[in-house]
């Protein structure tokens, strides 16, 4: 089911100061698909989440829930969260200690009255969905941290909610376990075809998971697309910094040629993705580690074509990464671990235009 | 063949010893006592005694009564916990320093003094708050009696409130509100919640500040002996005492037939409450990182529930001292007024300080807090050490030992305590009731001890061995100064114990071992409330003192 969020705002009051969790946020969530709000720490995605489930009231706007308007101020609506008829899974996964899994999974169904047998048959179908078949009986809290994420889902989603929602789920997992989820997790959301909303912070987890992806920062919505637009093709130099691991060197623009933007920078002349930036004017060229493709010795200088010196190598696992000295620049690249290549030699480099990425100031 | 014996193996065993005997002892004595003709003469095993004491028609009315108090009064106090810590942790009411404050302050009021304070305002005859009621509305009878079971009730319930508070309130802080949220958004309201969420998981912390409600109120002496005993409402505590102290045949045997079922249900619920308290830890979920919650905003009912909270302190802390220093004031017990003010005088004040048994007591209860507390400090520091840093089966048992005279009732463990000096020249001495002190309140010095230990590793202790340091050495040049904070808070919180005990002092209390609790009590006894107050103000300005010292010295620690 669509949400809409429209200038929805939410203030703190601490030691004196207001803080804005959320400022004026305007957003359509789509319906049956999968949307991350994505930020760094205190950028109100949390907030946001608290304030669609209900949790959290907003100091001003509009929330609706499809055809349903959960939260007003003009309108003075305020739905409680046991109303809004949603699900969700918490960055605790808050199981409670006190149940076992059949009783954890049941109780959305409990509260709403629902008969005995029709009750066990739902819980069933429901954890054999997510794979817990059996575990009925086991107290909540003997389970394992994937194991116990999975009774959280099960229990968000017994109940046939109409959007469910995801507050850092896979945060209390360790590394391994976190990817293996997460695989797991968007088998599970493909097969439901519902609305999930689901709030990280961290990149990788919203890139591989998302349908859409929100980034937030300091309580307003930066930019919205799909993972591939806002990895390859953000507007927003934030965007760009925050979603992977970027180089940004200042540019100033010189003029449109052949269908792209071409720019002056440290690293000479740079022929870069179309975008509509007047001559003149300033942007940053945002270019991404794994596109430097570092090749031995010098190159004649020309368009697109950089010379540098490796000035240090740190190997981590599937890859090196090297600092790439260029003018005055610190360039981060890739290299492979067969490249043969060692601190100190004299490297050149090819960009591709279609990988220079100029975002706005 | 021997081996060479480890010196901290000698050192477990004499502490077993010791500790043994201080606290197993005294059962030892109850459980022959009990079987036994006389205080004075064993003579033949004998069942009699048990026979006389259950079978005693009183006994039942006793037994129905102290159901119905300890069980009233470990709800009471539990409920009020709850309410406290919920307000406290959870909600947005105002001034929450005060909450510390009522979890604090009431140990430095002792019970006794709380029980008459309560009895001076609520009194049948000429309580104050009873006569205003009478002058105000022309009545012809007293509103309230607290010289009753429900009086006894309230009374202690608000006594045991900080230590149930104190359970409670951490387990409610440590709550994952996750838990609570989770349910709200799985379609249950806020009532619903309450009762299958958030009142389940607390439930051992509920149930672990249940229990040790009824221990301590099975062991209460103080509320029984003052509001209880003059309704004619006898409790176990006041039944044993009454077949001990009054009347002109006094029966040992008999008390201790009765103490040994106290002792046992006593002993039996202290393991309950380790039991409660061990699964608590367990049901520790995963904590919550970063996101905190905002407070329940309570609206209109803050200030009416900000004010109830504040009329409770008022009760707990303020109360008690303003109407004694009152009574030590007025001739006879009236209503604040003009002519009462005009009336006041430092005559009772001068009938106390001019009363030689008053003095006595006073001299008496400065000399067990001083020199108790130095001994019982002493031997703490030696226990916690072993306890905490030698691991091995003794010192196991040496934990269990300490701890055991945690769940003594004072009347019980004070009547096992005289089968056995009435045996030896201290009886009457008042090195009987120093012996009896460090016993019964040996827990409550090794506990700072045991948790200061903790906090010294092991390193510091074992470089001073390899310098050359004997065990000796090192624990007087190491360990010991390291454990100064501890050592001072612990030092004060059994001086100011000490100074206001009654349980065992009403037992083990001669004429010339008069301690200042019993001095009160028997000004109760004969009604001179005027004295009681005068003396009362002067115990609890002893135990405030210890106890604002207490705090300082910890404070001045931390910082450093």
């Amino acid at each position: 089911m669509e949400i809409r969020i429209s200038g929805v705002s939410k203030y703190y009051y601490a030691e004196g100061k207001t803080i804005k969790a959320l400022d004026d946020v305007n957003l359509v969530i789509p319906a049956n698909r999968i949307f991350t709000l994505l930020g760094p720490s205190g950028s109100g995605k949390t907030t946001l989440l608290r304030c669609i489930v209900g949790l959290e009231m907003p100091d001003t706007g509009e929330i609706a829930i499809g055809d349903e308007i959960v939260w007003s101020r003009e309108k003075n609506i305020s739905v409680p969260p046991e109303k809004r008829g949603l699900g969700m899974v918490f960055q605790t996964y808050a199981i409670w200690p006190h149940m076992n899994v059949f009783d954890n999974v049941a109780y959305p169904l409990q509260v709403r009255g629902m008969a005995k047998d029709e009750i066990t048959q739902r819980v069933a179908e429901t954890l054999r969905f997510v794979q817990l078949e059996g575990f009925e009986r086991r107290p909540a809290t003997k389970l394992s941290g994937g194991q116990q994420q999975r009774v959280a889902l099960a229990r968000a989603l017994v109940a046939a909610p109409k959007v469910i929602l995801f507050d850092e789920p896979l945060s209390n997992l360790d590394a391994k376990l976190r990817e293996e989820t997460r695989k797991e997790l968007r088998a599970f959301l493909g097969k439901l075809g519902i609305t999930a909303v689901y709030v990280t912070h961290d990149r990788v987890e919203a890139l591989a998971l998302s349908d859409s992806i929100a980034v937030m920062r300091a309580g307003q919505i930066v930019e919205t697309g799909s993972p591939q637009k806002i990895y390859f093709d953000a507007d927003h130099r934030f965007v760009a910094d925050f979603i992977g691991r970027a180089n940004l060197v200042p540019a100033r623009v010189v003029a449109e040629e052949g269908g792209q933007t071409v720019v002056d920078c440290a690293l000479g002349r740079v022929a870069c993705q179309r975008r509509a930036i007047p001559a003149g004017a300033e942007a940053t060229l945002c270019i991404r580690p794994e596109f430097i493709h570092v090749m031995n010795g010098e190159a004649p200088a020309g368009q697109n074509m950089v010379n540098g010196r490796i000035a240090s190598l740190a190997f981590v696992g599937e890859t090196y990464e090297a600092e790439i000295h260029a003018g005055e620049l610190q360039l981060l690249a890739r290299i492979d671990p067969d490249a043969g290549l060692a601190a100190g030699d004299a490297v050149h480099f090819a960009l591709a235009p279609a990988h220079c990425l100029l975002v706005a100031q | 063949m021997n081996g060479p014996t480890n010196p901290r193996t000698r050192l477990t065993w004499s502490l077993i010893f010791i500790v043994g005997a201080l606290t197993v002892f005294p059962v030892l004595m109850l459980v022959l006592g009990s079987f036994s003709e006389g205080l004075t003469a064993f003579g033949h095993f004998t069942t009699d005694k048990y026979v006389a004491a259950y079978t005693d028609p009183a006994f039942f009315e006793v037994i129905a009564n102290t159901a119905i108090f300890v069980l009233g009064t470990s709800l009471l106090s539990t409920v009020l916990a709850l309410f406290l810590a919920y307000l406290n942790t959870r909600t947005d009411i105002p001034f929450k320093g005060l909450f510390r404050v009522i979890s604090i302050v009431p140990m430095m009021i002792p019970h006794l003094l709380f029980a008459v304070s309560w009895a001076l305002l609520l009194n049948p005859s000429n309580g104050l708050v009873n006569l205003a009621l009478k002058q105000a509305f022309g009545l012809d009878e007293a509103p309230f009696n607290i010289y009753s079971l429900w009086g006894m009730i309230l009374v202690e319930g608000l006594l045991e409130l900080p230590i149930a508070y104190l359970i409670v309130a951490p387990a409610m802080a440590s709550f994952d509100v996750a838990l609570e949220e989770s349910s709200r958004v799985c379609g249950a309201g806020t009532w619903r919640t309450l009762l299958r969420v958030t009142l389940p998981v607390l439930r051992p912390a509920i149930l672990a500040a249940f229990t040790l409600g009824i221990v301590r109120s099975l062991a209460s002496f103080a509320v029984p002996a003052m509001i209880g005993m003059p309704g004619r409402v006898q409790v176990l505590a006041t039944h044993l005492y009454t077949m001990i102290s009054t009347g002109f045949a006094t029966d040992y045997g008999k008390a201790a037939a009765v103490g040994m079922s106290v002792l046992v249900a006593s002993v039996t619920l202290i393991v309950v409450y380790r039991a409660l308290t061990a699964e608590s830890e367990k049901f520790v979920t995963v904590s919550s990182r970063g996101f905190r919650p905002t407070l329940i905003e309570l609206g209109r009912a803050r200030l009416p529930l900000f004010g109830l909270v504040g009329l409770l302190s008022l009760a707990l802390i303020v109360l008690p001292v303003a109407v004694l220093l009152y009574t030590s004031f007025v001739p006879y017990s009236m209503v604040p007024s003009s002519r009462a003010f005009s009336l006041m005088s430092l005559r009772h004040w001068a009938a106390v300080l001019e009363d030689p048994i008053s003095l006595l007591a006073l001299k008496n209860s400065l000399f067990l807090a001083v020199v108790g507390a130095t001994l019982g400090v002493m031997l703490s520091v030696f226990v916690a050490y072993v306890i905490v840093k030698v691991k091995s089966r003794a010192a196991g048992l040496l934990e269990s030992l300490s701890y055991l005279s945690f769940s003594f009732p004072g009347i019980v463990i004070g009547v096992g305590f005289m089968w056995f000096f009435v045996q030896t020249p201290l009886y009457a001495t008042i090195w009987a009731l120093l012996l009896g002190y460090i016993a019964t309140y040996l827990p409550y010095g090794i506990r700072p001890m045991a948790s200061a230990f903790v906090q010294i590793h092991g390193h510091l202790e074992e470089s001073s061995l390899v310098c050359g340091a004997s065990p000796l050495t090192t624990m007087r040049r190491i360990i010991v100064p390291l454990l100064i904070p501890g050592i001072v808070s612990g030092w004060i919180l059994l001086a100011s114990m000490f100074v206001r005990e009654l349980t065992l002092s009403v037992v083990l209390s001669r004429p010339g071992t008069e301690v200042l609790a019993v001095q009160i009590l028997r000004f109760s006894e004969d009604g001179l409330w005027g004295r009681l107050s005068a003396l009362g103000i002067v115990m609890i300005f002893i135990s405030t003192t210890l106890v604002v010292l207490a705090t300082v010295v910890g404070n001045r620690f931390k910082a450093a």
